[in-house]
């Protein structure tokens, strides 16, 4: 066997000519040359840039038309809402935006008049000709309509669907003629002049303010639409803080301070002096006209890993939803880690207005396999209540999500109106022997000696549940279903299906058991209390819960405001809950967000997307890190 | 040669036919709703619909199938049902990071394989050789992603030679700034298995009656190894580097979503997930005639490299 050496190999094949020898240092040269080292992009006039990162690729930017939370968060910043939220009141609390105070309900809760603040303007876009182009009423009735436009295919549709006296038959017109004709009145929505915009609802709402503050329901100027035709996602023309100065799709978007924007000063009557982030932020920001970032640099970072990573580079100023998979590193035994803290890094814990649950099919749908936890009947409400028992949530809490949730008292998350954090009950702690003395009761014993229960009837006993395969954390919850079904003694199969393929299957039905999650769109319990809601079956009731009494107390609660009856009402809807299962609750998940300290006047708010306009860069500080 | 090139372009015809059928019997048998995905949260039957309609696909079979024929020889797809983008700017626009990461990718790693096959075929059997070839297994077994994570943590952020992330709007600033990395990666991580192949194509000419002849004759071993055994060689290289070529047209999935690339790679999978038919469509047909176009160069390309080989 002959040994050679690497210099060997290669000088066995090429002569060692001086001219060779140069050409292969050059070209090692030029290969070192590439590797630079990170630098990053400074501003070199001293403007203040914020760069942050999302976890997803947004979509666009037309407002009634997007609902992807990354996408809605872009167009904060550069439409406005007629009203929206303080920054910083816990609980949070409505304030005016674009309008010039946030209306009392009337005639019952079923009118609402919006006075517009006079001279707002419009960013600057040729379709405006050069001249200024102020917001006016019609804006707001355009908007709402081109909900309703079936054209648009509008995600958030039902925000006025059924509520807008004339705005339906409007829409359904659309869909016969296939046009929908914006130019004609409708008793729904009444303008009066150019500033005051009223809203008559053929029902009293009384979170109809709520669902004005939603980032989608914003006014857009008609012709900037008309004109931009089919491209509207990438010509988004607001009125809000900041514009769309450069987007590379799926990869960066720009912000750039709208210079046609009135300016704001931070709020600070609902501030808490006891809360050391508003200190923070009133320090920072008090006095200053807003927003302070001249400059707001997105990166789509859709993995887990660079994020963290480009954050821990100085890349990003901010990392909002740390990945669960770096708890440990960053707050091990739940403090920062002291590397981060002595940079300065500062965490911010957040409850997020979110539940997670699992949901029963509680109907047998024709045409559909045997579906064994659907039914109202004792034995069935049994199964169900029984596998909620079993099913371990403290191990999913500080296994799968290593600590970062707090079990679901409740199917209304805390922070939002109508929580109640008094309410407790252990009806579905996790409590095996309970479950299994519940299945002998009725009749679900093991009559074959295989260690799984069969039904009364004697029949095969096969839960399946669904999840969808967008994630380890979803696989780790399935198969704690598979083993704690396992442990008293129900066979469940777990089958992973594309998210597309889930949404599909629990809105036609074809699911036994299945995973699910509810993020607030406005902080109110209703959000999350029509979801068992029967008429809402086909739609957000994915269990096709339909319980005449549960369904009573809801409409029954649409008709009060927020008041102690309401939240009785509310608790009678979640005893009903545990009652009957349709559902095992879930978590609510806390979220830790991390800034460097140049950042100023943070303060994660638990319903807006984004808080971009209220923050300020210490420049000098950040380009010291970065460098 | 000319007319073998045209009649092979009027196969292709008939091809792409089939490519059209098999994608929309496959989108339409096991995709997903696209209805579902872009209905948002909250929508009902009558919304679910309503999207269909504005999507066309409540059409019957035959006219969506006419419209996909349409589409694919006027080459236009339409825009994006879940972006509303055109997708010929979706391909126009992703394709340009895709290749320039693949296209680097692509030559390094064909050019360094080739050399390190000739050189370990030459001293074949030695411990060399040997030790060469278990590290090449090895590196075989590690999965991708191991690589990509641990590349991007070690160089991109404790040493800090190269970002871990980022894409511009400078080809030259992609090149020599973001593209190393991604690019050293792929290299490594595709060098050992076609080292390995080549290594064995390098071989089986090395024992030919012609390179024993030809040392007889006392012709130098560089000479015998690089003039007339790489000049074999380069038939099966030739096919293995057609073969591979069409997916440097889509890119690594991985690499893009872990150096946020934008990409097509990136893009497809997007599409897959949000059932966005568009641009699925358009993807597949355009690789389906890259990878004809591909196969018929390669085939002419066997012309030039053996003189032997004529066309029928």
């Amino acid at each position: 066997m002959i040994l050679r050496t690497p210099s060997e190999l290669l000088s066995a094949s090429f002569p060692r000519s001086p001219a060779r020898r140069r050409a292969i240092l050059a070209l090692g040269a030029g290969a070192a040359a590439f590797a630079v080292p990170t630098a990053i992009a400074q501003d070199a006039d001293g403007r203040k840039v914020l760069r942050v990162a999302l976890r997803a690729a947004e979509t666009g930017f037309d407002p009634q038309r997007i609902f992807d939370r990354y996408s809605v968060g872009i167009c904060e910043n550069l439409f406005e809402t007629l009203v929206s939220y303080d920054y910083l009141a816990r609980p949070v609390k409505l304030v005016p935006l674009a309008a010039e105070s946030v209306p009392e309900p009337e005639e019952g809760g079923t009118r609402y008049t919006f006075r517009i603040k006079p001279g707002i303007r419009y960013a600057n876009d040729p379709v405006f000709g050069g001249k200024p182009r102020e917001l006016v009423a019609r804006d707001v009735e355009y908007a709402i309509k081109r909900f309703r436009d079936p054209a648009n295919r509008s995600p958030y549709e039902w925000l006025f669907q059924g509520n807008l006296a004339g705005l339906d038959e409007l829409a359904e017109r659309a869909r016969k003629e296939g046009k929908f004709d914006y130019d004609t009145k409708i008793p729904g929505i009444e303008l009066h002049g150019d500033y005051v915009v009223s809203f008559k609802l053929k029902q009293p709402n009384y979170n109809f303010l709520y669902f004005m503050a939603m980032p989608n329901v914003v006014p857009v100027a008609r012709e900037v639409i008309e004109a931009y035709g089919a491209d509207t996602m990438g010509h988004p023309v607001g009125t809000g803080p900041y514009v769309l100065a450069q987007w590379v799709r799926r990869s960066k978007i720009v912000l750039e301070r709208n210079p046609d924007y009135r300016g704001f000063e931070l709020e600070t009557r609902y501030a808490d002096m006891a809360d050391e982030w508003d200190r923070r932020a009133i320090d920072a920001l008090a006095g200053k006209r807003l927003p302070l970032v001249d400059r707001v640099e997105v990166s789509i970072i859709e993995d887990d890993q660079p994020r963290f990573l480009a954050f821990l580079n100085h890349e990003h100023d901010l990392i909002d939803e740390l990945p669960f998979e770096f708890i440990n590193q960053v707050l091990p035994n739940g403090r920062l880690n002291p590397q981060l803290a002595s940079q300065g890094v500062r965490v911010f814990p957040e409850l997020q207005p979110e539940i997670t649950y699992y949901t029963f099919n509680c109907e047998q749908l024709p045409g559909q396999p045997d579906n064994p936890v659907a039914g109202y009947t004792a034995e069935r409400v049994a199964l169900r209540r029984a596998m909620v028992l079993g099913h371990d949530r403290n191990q999913e809490i500080a296994v799968i999500r290593q600590g970062q949730a707090i079990p679901a008292q409740s199917p209304v998350p805390p922070g939002v109106v109508g929580y109640d954090p008094d309410f407790r009950t252990d009806a579905q702690d996790p409590d095996p022997p309970r479950a299994k003395a519940l299945l002998d009761m009725f009749g679900y014993i093991d009559r074959d000696g295989d260690g799984f229960r069969e039904r009364p009837d004697g029949r095969p006993l096969t839960i399946r549940y669904k999840y969808d395969v967008g994630g380890q954390e979803k696989r780790d919850t399935a198969q704690l279903w598979v083993t704690g079904m396992a442990s008293i003694g129900i066979r469940l199969e777990a089958t992973g299906v594309q998210f597309a393929d889930l949404l599909n299957d629990k809105r036609v039905g074809n699911f036994q058991l299945a995973i699910s999650a509810w993020i607030a769109d406005y902080p109110d319990a209703q959000n999350f209390l029509q979801l068992l809601y029967g008429p809402n079956t086909d739609q957000s009731n994915e269990s096709r819960f339909r319980l005449a009494e549960y369904d009573r107390l809801y409409e029954k609660s649409l008709t009060v405001p927020d008041s102690p009856e309401r939240n009785r009402l509310y608790r009678e809807m979640t005893r009903l809950l545990f009652a009957y299962a349709p559902w095992r609750l879930g978590v609510t998940r806390t979220f830790q967000h991390l800034q460097y300290p140049w950042v100023r006047g943070y303060k994660k708010h638990p319903i807006l997307y984004t808080n971009w306009k209220w923050l300020d860069i210490d420049v000098p500080m950040q380009h010291a890190a970065v460098r | 040669m000319t007319a073998y090139v045209i009649r092979r372009v009027w196969q292709m015809i008939p091809t792409i036919l089939g490519v059209i059928l098999l994608i929309f019997i496959l989108f339409n048998w096991v995709g997903g709703d696209p209805a579902q995905v872009l209905a948002g949260k909250i929508s009902n039957p009558a919304q679910i619909e309503n999207i269909r309609h504005q999507l066309g696909v409540d059409r019957p079979y035959w006219y969506q199938l006419w419209v996909f024929v349409k589409q694919v020889f006027t080459f236009d797809f339409g825009r994006s049902w879940s972006t509303n983008e055109l997708v010929s700017h979706i391909i126009l626009t992703r394709i340009g990071p895709t290749l320039t990461i693949m296209l680097p990718v692509v030559a390094i790693t064909t050019g360094l394989a080739v050399l390190f096959a000739v050189l370990v075929a030459y001293v074949r059997g030695s411990l060399s050789d040997r030790m060469v070839m278990i590290v090449c297994t090895v590196a075989m077994s590690v999965s991708f992603l191991v690589y990509i994570i641990v590349f991007q943590w070690l160089f991109g952020f404790i040493l800090g030679w190269f970002p871990v992330q980022g894409w511009s709007e400078s080809f030259w600033k992609n090149l020599t700034y973001y593209a190393p990395l991604p690019i050293m990666l792929a290299v490594f991580v595709g060098v050992a298995p076609e080292l390995r192949l080549y290594r064995s194509f390098f071989l089986d000419e090395i024992h030919q009656e012609y390179v024993r002849t030809a040392r007889a004759k006392g012709l130098p071993e560089n000479r015998v190894m690089l003039k007339h055994v790489m000049r074999n060689a380069l038939i099966p290289i030739l096919t293995n580097v057609g073969i591979n070529l069409p997916g440097v047209f889509v890119g690594s999935f991985l690499l893009e979503v872990f150096f946020s690339i934008p990409g097509l790679g990136r893009e497809v999978v997007t599409a897959v997930n949000r059932s966005d038919f568009p641009v699925i469509k358009a993807v597949t047909v355009y690789l389906a005639i890259i990878t004809m176009v591909i196969n018929l160069v390669v085939d002419v390309l066997y012309k030039f490299v053996d003189p032997r080989v004529t066309f029928k």
